[in-house]
């Protein structure tokens, strides 16, 4: 707004057409801006809300391979929730989700305070634990299944080592292959987390330390009970980036497990691909995705709110 | 006069010019061909199309589901490939449906195919009375190979009925030897069960389960025993099958580390790949059955609904070629299929195509696979599920197996 105000004056002109001239800056400055947003906002409101819209428009609707519009009401709804394959999916994405965002906040966390307190060789551990970062999900696990498997990885390893009664086959088992995922997710992801974490620590005021030698405190005692309350906000970023990437996690599954054995560590995004694209079941596969999106709400919603009101509260 | 010859040399200039870039028929070919045995195979009929002066676009994708997927929303999206893989069935009838697939039936009069093909075949590839789709070859599903050596060293003979190959499992176990090669993908694991189906409740009870999904039948004690069968079936797979290949699976049996192999006959390709004749080290034999039958699956290009003549010519030249007999012996060969066309003499064919293809004479051994049937994808899908949680459930008793794929094909129908 300053700038805008200002220009006028900056322009060389008469001074009896300075005034018009400047309201009229000022409003073609404001209409541009407008105009510059027009886009923006378009995308935003097809590739979102129409998209959305429709979707929800094909889930009432009879469509299999292509859509048609023979509405049906809830009938896919119904086939949804009566279907187990779902079921052991949205099951699935509460334990991944929970593993995997508890355990690549407390590893990560544990890290970031390793590395904030050694003095050296820090740079290396860095980059030891950033590395699989670097890779995609697909790579991920495709290391991971390899690892796991049975009779190639590290059961097979530890079994040729003498230990001929290791073991460690949970990728192949229906109640367990669930955790495995977890487990490829936590080893890519922990490095960000560390990452996020590490900026947090050291961002704490070096006085607060001193302060804290001074008085004699413990120093497991500053961090759990001085050092983490500070660090809030960086919980609460990791927290909402982990879970982005939980919602729509599926090429880790599909790398990893191919969501089996059977369907036991299928997940909800790979159930909409899969029912969409392969088995020609848009309308139950709209159905499964609009019901994504309302877990997603219903997780992202609190976090939503919390963000419109801070801000206000510290204007 | 001159510059009358002149405009005629340069308009025949320009028509020669013309016909010389219809002639370069390209045809972009979409396909799920990537193994090293199935790419070998379809270079066959690559070479004969660019030999005829056309120009073949290689689109691979692997994976059946992934390239289906990629065929239908190149549809939707407008730009579909000129030729494209699919599987005959519901699912090409669908798109034939919404206009979205050409017919070659100008190749098809031309070439006789109602005369050469068997009738179910012909029956399926036709939409509207007219040729959707150019099949070119016959896969048989319910196949089992397996490793001569293994089943020397453990001393039992080849199976003919299931509870003989039980038998023949334990023996193998005994003796080291993983008895059945199974790559753990829901497809796999159906192939394995349908062979129970068929080898356990026989080929009417095999028609009366895919083909008319007749809930009597499902619920019969038969289909029980079916359930019985393949649940005795779950101890005699190694611990890495979840998730595994069918070409590595096949792998193993080459190796004589599994005995047993339950897989469609495009595991031979993977033998001539490694340099085995198919009926030596590793042999191959219907899978244990009651009465004799033969589970086809065909593949078969499908064509677009292109509008401009190069790609019409294009198609009609590829159909033309899919059919040409030499065409189809080089590629069955190299495929490990046997020919569509029955015109085509057996004699240079491996054994185990031989015994296909005299299976396939008799009427009545002529089995599909459930898509063949006109079953939705759906509810092909849906079986593949419930065969799956129930193959993969160790808890779970033939009895509520059998229930559940009761209640999953309701669903999904």
């Amino acid at each position: 707004m300053m700038n805008a105000q200002q220009q006028p004056s900056a322009v060389t002109m008469p001074r009896a057409e300075s005034s018009p001239a400047g309201r009229r800056s000022r409003l073609s400055s404001s209409t541009a801006a407008r105009i510059a947003l027009i886009p923006a906002a378009l995308i935003t409101v097809v590739c979102f809300y129409v998209f959305v819209g429709w979707t929800i428009l094909i889930s009432m609707t009879r469509s299999r391979l292509l859509p048609v519009y023979n509405f049906v009401g809830l009938d896919q709804y119904k086939r949804l929730f009566a279907n187990d394959r779902w079921w052991t999916a949205m099951e699935n994405l509460a334990i991944h989700g929970t593993l995997f965002i508890l355990g690549c906040t407390v590893i990560g966390y544990a890290l970031a305070i390793m590395l904030d307190r050694i003095t050296r060789g820090e740079s290396l551990f860095r980059t030891v634990f950033m590395l699989p970062l670097s890779m995609s999900f697909i790579v991920t696990g495709a290391i991971w299944q390899w690892l796991l498997n049975p009779t190639l990885g590290i059961q097979d390893a530890v079994r040729d080592l003498g230990w001929t009664d290791f073991v460690f086959n949970w990728i192949v088992r229906p109640d367990r292959a669930i955790y495995t995922l977890a487990i490829a997710g936590i080893w890519q992801q922990v490095g960000l987390c560390m990452a996020l974490f590490l900026a947090g620590l050291r961002g704490i005021d070096p006085n607060i330390w001193k302060a804290t030698r001074v008085d004699g405190i413990p120093t497991w005692r500053v961090y759990t009970n001085i050092i983490t309350p500070m660090l809030r906000p960086v919980f609460f970023s990791v927290f909402v980036l982990l879970s982005a990437l939980v919602l729509k996690s599926f090429d880790l599954v599909v790398a990893l497990t191919g969501g089996g054995p059977g369907f036991s560590s299928d997940l909800p995004a790979r159930f909409v691909v899969d029912h969409i694209l392969n088995r020609q079941e848009l309308g139950l596969g709209a159905a499964g995705a609009f019901m994504m999106l309302c877990t997603i709400a219903a997780v992202v919603s609190p976090y939503v709110y919390y963000e419109l009101r801070t801000p206000r509260k510290e204007a | 006069m001159r510059a009358l010859n002149a405009s005629v040399g340069l308009v025949s200039a320009v028509l020669l010019g013309f016909s010389a870039a219809a002639q370069a028929q390209t045809a972009e070919v979409l396909h799920w061909w990537t193994s090293g045995g199935e790419s070998a195979a379809l270079d066959k009929v690559r070479a004969a199309y660019k030999a005829k002066g056309g120009t073949w676009k290689d689109t691979p994708v692997a994976g059946g589901d992934n390239a289906r997927a990629a065929v239908v929303n190149r549809m939707i999206g407008g730009k579909p490939p000129t030729v494209f893989m699919f599987s005959i069935g519901k699912q090409l009838e669908e798109l034939a449906e919404q206009g979205l697939v050409g017919d070659v039936q100008d190749a098809a009069t031309t070439g006789k195919w109602d005369a050469v093909l068997p009738p179910l075949i012909a029956k399926v590839a036709k939409y509207d009375g007219k040729y959707i789709a150019a099949p070119l070859n016959i896969h048989g599903e319910n196949w089992m190979f397996y490793n001569t050596a293994a089943l020397e060293k453990a001393k039992v003979q080849v199976p003919k009925t299931w509870p003989e190959f039980i038998t023949a499992a334990k023996a193998l176990k005994a003796a080291g030897i993983t008895p059945i090669a199974l790559g753990g993908e829901p497809w796999q694991e159906r192939i394995l069960f349908n062979s129970v189906l068929l080898g356990v409740g026989g080929r009417d009870h095999y028609l009366k389960v895919y083909g008319q999904l007749d809930d009597a039948a499902m619920r019969s004690a038969t289909m029980l025993e079916v359930f019985k069968t393949v649940a005795a079936l779950r101890e005699f797979v190694d611990e890495g099958s979840p998730g595994r290949k069918w070409n590595i699976a096949a792998n193993m049996v080459m190796k004589g580390t599994a005995a047993f192999q339950f897989m469609g006959d495009w595991a031979k390709g993977e033998l001539v790949a490694a340099g085995i004749e198919p009926g030596t080290a590793v042999g191959c034999a219907l899978a244990p059955a009651k009465d004799k039958g033969y589970i086809m699956t065909i593949d078969a290009f499908a064509f677009s609904n292109a509008k401009d003549k190069a790609s019409r010519e294009a198609q009609k030249l590829m159909a033309n070629i899919i059919m040409d007999p030499a065409v189809q012996i080089a590629f069955n060969k190299s495929k490990g299929s046997i020919p569509v066309r029955t015109d085509v003499p057996s004699d240079s064919f491996d054994v185990c195509a031989r015994l296909g293809m005299e299976t396939l004479k008799d009427p009545k051994a002529q089995l599909a696979s459930s898509g063949l049937f006109g079953l939705p994808s759906a509810v092909s899908g849906a079986i593949d599920d419930a065969i799956s949680q129930f193959w993969n459930t160790r808890t779970m008793t033939p009895e509520q197996g059998r229930a559940l794929f009761i209640k999953t094909i309701a669903s999904a129908k």
